[in-house]
């Protein structure tokens, strides 16, 4: 077991070197100069040569990718090009905001997906089951893009209720739970729960729909003894897949929420990869990118490892 | 579908991170008369001295917090904004020699941080720039502002409180570039570990606001400045937050939910609901025009003047007009008409199709054989207002009279790349203009480095290589005239030729428009790119 | 909007192993019966089919609008579904922008399928160093959550058509290679194809009569699901214009441009958002309605 553990571990350094190598790669597959979209469009070609060689940009790809990745491993991931900044101050920023909106669209996703398609799966065939049937595949089916526009239209523009845009009076270093600040978060992570809520809502479904097939149920629910130990049977039987799911979905909302980011202009790391990806910032662009899938390694090695623990014959190589 | 087992324990590891974070930093309090604006930009201006985001950079964060040698009068809203004292209290050419300028700066002006401004600050600042020698060098600062002032050599501090500068050629335009170099404290870049990323966070100028509060992509915070060198421009609100907002409905909707009391820019088509919100829209037009930028190279149809004209004959300005829900000035020149620099051209620009299918007719052209012209157009970009709307309804309006267009849409960078590589580039693939928008704030970049001969892309930004010497002269004239009024007449000759030659197709000038809430009182928008906030208080 | 298939799924190959004549009626027979999958292959088959004809059947040119008419609401005379921000007739441009829209989201599934397929079936086939290798360098992409390395791909290459189709294609080809990987491994296992192997029949043979047959099912259905993934995502992409460019029409780019005049009329400008989800839904439905005809499992 441990052994198991110890190798799975080992397997991240090769899987991260290979995440930088990617990343690096991608960044710099980009055609044209990597300083044109921040100088000025008449700035002289010296001052633009001298900026180049301040950033490194004129020494060849596979030492610019060693000393970028030397200093990233101690935690220095370079100065944006646009503003100067520290990259790492700024994901610093960012990074909690982003993690918030997923967990917050995460835990909506799943209370609403459990109750959905647990009822779905107990009353299979009702209308009850069709409509959260519906509504899953609904889920999984929207461009959430356009849903955020949508709720932007009703509950901001039209209704007026909730605000449209970023994240409460004092940006993101003053995030308090109180409305004043949780009216800024109702939007996005609606919208963004909505994946998860209908992924939930067909995995409870189809798992409380096997096991109530299953004839010890099927006998229990004969005699009309579906009691609360039966409900417990089948609770300790979704909850392992649908904590799994959940858990994976926490990693595709972190790096997926670009495009509601964008949407509600929610000050996280997908707004700062939009703006890095449309002003060619380079280190930003790396340092978000690199920083964003160590997240989803860091996940997948968790979620690896303690299903092992629950269940050791679920290793995976 | 079926997935791996698995534990709470993993998302409660992921749900303590998110807590972490949760318990950072605390709301600051609303303040009474803070005026909250929503920019265009994507990002917070760099504070640092020279602003980033253009002009936008400059109204919202470089004048705030800094001051300029030479400052623009954002007093008037009735007359283009001329050049005022800001540091320095006067500045003379040397009559001997043209290419010295000496300026007396003016004395007992402090730095934020409470250290003098003198002769010193002025050298220091202009070395950060052009002395890649210097410590305080930073060529990501040259890259933003140094193209706005190819006249300079030198500069030499001649004693405490005056300075002299030396420039490439005689350059009666000099004030006008001088007036973009803002001035930084070197006390204070010493005081951050001589970095000027540090310097940014607790910026130090001489401007009638201080930056309190900076976070990056989300807002800044500034407060007045007390002891303020001009007590006339003293500010008079509490605080001033500055919001980026790049998404024009993103913009709106905040100002609708009243996240914010002004948005620069809002989009043409939300205007009515805005006003119906019972919320005002401030314009007032200022040196900018939206035109086509004609290739001249050879074989181009629009080196047939008499097509030139057709064309600023056929466009429906007032259409044009329309689409921007009326916040424009339809263009009959260059520069708006009133202006000194407007001169006495004879050639009317308005719409007249049947004047305009007569000259096309003259040229050779008509229904059988329509002019082909191909224009480079961009979809978005800084000062393009509504480009493909407004592209795509000059081309019928051209087409009604026998010029057909064709677009080629590019990304705004993209669109700006080629525009320095210039209409003979085979990037351009045979363009025959570009639409990009200009500012004629100053003589240099409203007319010399468009229509020079020896300004020809690559080296300048003359895109269609208009090659005039009759004009190269008059520019030249332009630029060794140092007395005002004198340059301002040979200004209007050189207008006054562009608009009888129809060197481009004006459409229109922009007027800047914002949407303010009724609580922001006493705004003046005046006729410039760059607007003062002193004056402005809100209604409790 | 994810691929989280399956690491370490369980793909019950049993049911579509031996598959004759009898058996791909039964599955039609299933499907015939299953109506609401038969509406939206229909709802599908109209709008592909729209999207074809459409030079033949829309009313006006989607390029061509007449700016004067701009933003009309729905049923505008002469404008059924209304006009854009710059004029142009929205069923028209609805109608059209269902050919770039479908293309970009049904590519990256074809090309993925072709190559990630066949890295799967050789990855199962051979095994050994060859499968460490090739699926250990898919680990390293699975390491990014899809609609960043969709993102990122298409961010560094810039906007443009074939680099939205290349990045979504790259982003495709891990998932489906696994599934292929999966299902080669269980097949080749198989007594049968074991025995085969031992009689000394050629490779070849072997992948082309046992295991395409028995792989492709089940990767094609697993493939049809990612279409509806790739047709959000593609849109995605232009509505962060990373995908097409104006004046192009397709459904994402449409959503962005007309996301400005949400203050003038709503309607019209959710109306592309509406097209891409009805496709991504009948794609789901179909692959849903394909799976439990056929029984198989992912």
């Amino acid at each position: 077991m441990l052994g198991y553990a110890l190798r799975r571990l080992l397997y991240v350094i090769p899987i991260s070197l290979g995440v930088t190598i990617l990343v690096f790669a991608l960044v710099h597959l980009a055609p044209g100069d990597p300083l044109n979209a921040v100088v000025a469009p008449d700035a002289p070609a010296s001052v633009v040569a001298k900026l180049k060689a301040d950033y490194g940009f004129d020494k060849p790809l596979p030492l610019q990718y060693a000393q970028w990745l030397g200093r990233a491993v101690r935690g220095d991931l370079g100065l944006s090009v646009v503003n100067s900044r520290p990259v790492l101050d700024q994901l610093i920023i960012a990074v909690p905001n982003t993690l918030m909106l997923a967990v917050v669209a995460t835990l909506i996703g799943f209370t609403l997906g459990a109750i959905l398609g647990g009822l779905a799966g107990y009353f299979q065939g009702t209308w009850i089951d069709k409509f959260a049937t519906g509504f899953g595949v609904a889920g999984v089916s929207v461009p959430h893009y356009w849903l955020g526009m949508v709720l932007v239209i009703i509950f901001g523009v039209e209704l007026n209720w909730l605000p449209a845009t970023g994240m409460g009076p004092g940006g993101s270093g003053s995030w308090e739970w109180n409305w004043v600040h949780i009216r800024h978060l109702i939007l996005p992570a609606v919208t963004l729960s909505v994946i998860p809520c209908g992924i939930i809502t067909r995995t409870v479904r189809a798992i409380v729909a096997e096991i109530l097939s299953q004839e010890f149920v099927q006998a229990l629910r004969a005699k009309g003894l579906l009691n609360g130990r039966t409900m417990l049977h089948v609770i300790k039987n979704v909850a392992p897949t649908v904590l799994a799911v959940m858990g994976l979905q926490l990693g595709y909302l972190l790096g997926g929420s670009i495009l509601v980011e964008t949407v509600f202009n929610w000050p996280g790391t997908g707004f700062l990869l939009n703006d890095a990806i449309f002003r060619r910032d380079i280190p930003m662009l790396q340092g978000t990118i690199l920083v964003l899938a160590m997240f989803f390694v860091a996940l997948n090695l968790i979620v690896d490892i303690l299903q092992t623990l629950i269940d050791p014959r679920m290793r995976r190589t | 579908m079926r997935f791996r087992k698995y534990s709470i324990a993993a998302l409660s590891a992921a749900v303590m991170a998110t807590g972490i974070a949760f318990t950072l930093g605390g709301a600051p309090a609303q303040a009474q008369g803070n005026l909250r604006i929503g920019m265009t930009a994507n990002d917070v201006p760099l504070t640092w001295g020279q602003p980033d985001n253009g002009f936008e950079g400059y109204r919202f964060m470089g004048l705030l917090v800094y001051d300029a040698l030479i400052n623009w009068d954002l007093t008037s809203a009735d007359k283009p904004s001329g050049l005022i004292p800001g540091l320095a209290e006067s500045w003379e050419v040397d009559q001997a020699d043209k290419t010295k300028w000496v300026f007396k700066l003016r004395r007992g002006v402090k730095f934020h941080d409470g250290s003098d401004f003198n002769a010193d600050a002025v050298v220091f600042n202009m070395d950060r720039l052009l002395d890649e020698k210097a410590p305080q060098y930073s060529a990501r600062m040259a890259s933003l502002v140094n193209f706005r002032i190819p006249a300079y050599k030198s500069v030499r501090k001649i004693d405490d409180y005056t300075v002299e500068f030396t420039t490439q050629t005689p350059d009666a335009f000099w004030p006008y570039q001088i007036c973009y170099i803002l001035m930084a404290s070197p006390k204070q870049w010493e005081a951050t570990g001589k970095d000027w990323a540090k310097f940014a966070l607790t910026p130090s100028g001489t401007g009638p606001w201080k930056l309190t509060a900076l976070k990056a992509r989300e807002f800044a915070e500034l407060v007045p400045n007390k002891d303020y060198w001009d007590k006339a421009l003293a500010p008079k609100l509490d605080k001033l937050t500055l919001i980026p907002m790049p998404d024009a409905s993103a913009r709106t909707a905040a100002l609708l939910a009243g996240q914010v009391d002004w948005i620069e820019a809002p989009a043409p088509d939300a205007m009515k609901r805005i006003q119906s919100a019972g919320f005002s829209i401030a314009s007032n037009v200022y040196p900018h025009i939206w035109s086509w930028h004609l290739n001249r190279v050879e074989g181009s149809p629009w080196n047939d003047i008499r097509v030139r004209k057709a064309a600023n004959l056929a466009i429906d300005r007032k259409g044009v007009l329309e689409l921007l829900g009326g916040y424009a000035v339809e263009a009959t020149g260059h520069v708006v008409k009133g202006d000194p620099w407007y001169g006495k051209p004879s050639f009317e620009i308005k719409t007249d199709v049947e004047a305009a299918k007569k000259l096309l007719a003259e040229a050779g052209f008509g229904p059988d054989k329509p002019v082909k012209v191909k224009m480079l157009i961009s979809a978005s970009g800084s000062g393009q207002m509504l480009p493909l709307q407004m592209n795509e309804y000059m081309q019928q309006s051209l087409k009604a009279v026998n010029i057909d267009v064709d677009f080629e849409v590019v990304e705004w960078q993209a669109l700006l790349d080629l525009w320095r590589a210039g209409g003979k580039s085979p990037q351009v693939k045979g363009a025959h203009g570009v639409n990009i928008s200009y500012t004629t704030q100053d003589p240099y970049s409203a007319f010399t480095r468009l229509m020079r001969s020896d300004l020809a892309a690559p080296v300048g930004v003359n895109f269609g290589y208009y090659n005039d010497p009759e004009m190269d002269k008059l520019l030249n004239d332009a630029q060794n005239t140092f007395e005002p009024k004198a340059r301002d007449e040979v200004l209007a000759k050189i207008h006054t030729k562009m608009v009888d030659d129809a060197l481009f197709l004006w459409v229109v000038h922009d007027v800047g428009p914002r949407a303010i809430s009724p609580k922001v009182k006493d705004f003046v928008q005046v006729r410039n790119w760059f607007q003062s906030l002193s004056g402005v208080t809100m209604a409790k | 909007m994810n691929l989280n298939t399956p690491a370490a799924a369980t793909i019950d190959v049993a049911q579509v192993v031996l598959q004759s004549r009898g058996y791909w009626t039964t599955v039609w027979q299933r499907l015939s019966r299953d109506k609401v999958t038969v509406a939206f292959a229909v709802l599908l088959a109209l709008i592909v089919l729209s999207a074809i004809f459409a030079p033949w059947i829309t009313p006006h040119d989607p390029y061509k609008g007449n700016i004067l008419r701009r933003l009309k609401e729905i049923g505008y005379p002469g404008h059924l579904l209304g006009t854009d921000e710059t004029g142009r007739d929205m069923l028209t441009r609805l109608i059209y922008g269902g050919r770039l829209s479908l293309f970009m989201g049904v590519m990256p599934v074809v090309n993925a399928l072709a190559i990630g397929g066949l890295l799967g079936i050789i990855a199962g086939f051979v095994g050994g160093r060859i499968n460490m290798l090739i699926m250990r360098t898919m680990d390293i992409f699975y390491a990014f959550p899809s609609v960043l390395l969709a993102i990122a791909i298409s961010g560094a290459l810039g906007a443009g058509i074939g680099n939205a189709i290349l990045s979504l294609t790259i982003v495709f080809i891990p998932p489906i290679a696994r599934v292929a990987e999966s299902v080669t491994t269980q097949v080749r296992s198989l007594d049968y194809v074991e025995a085969a192997r031992a009689s000394g029949v050629s490779s070849a043979r072997i992948i082309r009569v046992h295991v395409l047959s028995n792989v492709l099912g089940t990767v094609f259905i697993y493939a049809t699901g990612l279409v509806s993934v790739s047709i959000i995502l593609a849109s995605g992409l232009s509505f962060l214009g990373l995908g097409t460019r104006p004046p192009e029409a397709e459904w994402g780019l449409m959503l962005n441009t007309l996301r400005q005049a949400i203050y003038v009329n709503p309607y019209v400008a959710a109306l592309p958002g509406v097209m891409i989800f009805m496709t991504s839904l009948s794609f789901n439905l179909l692959s849903d309605g394909l799976r439990s005809a056929m029984d198989v499992r992912l």
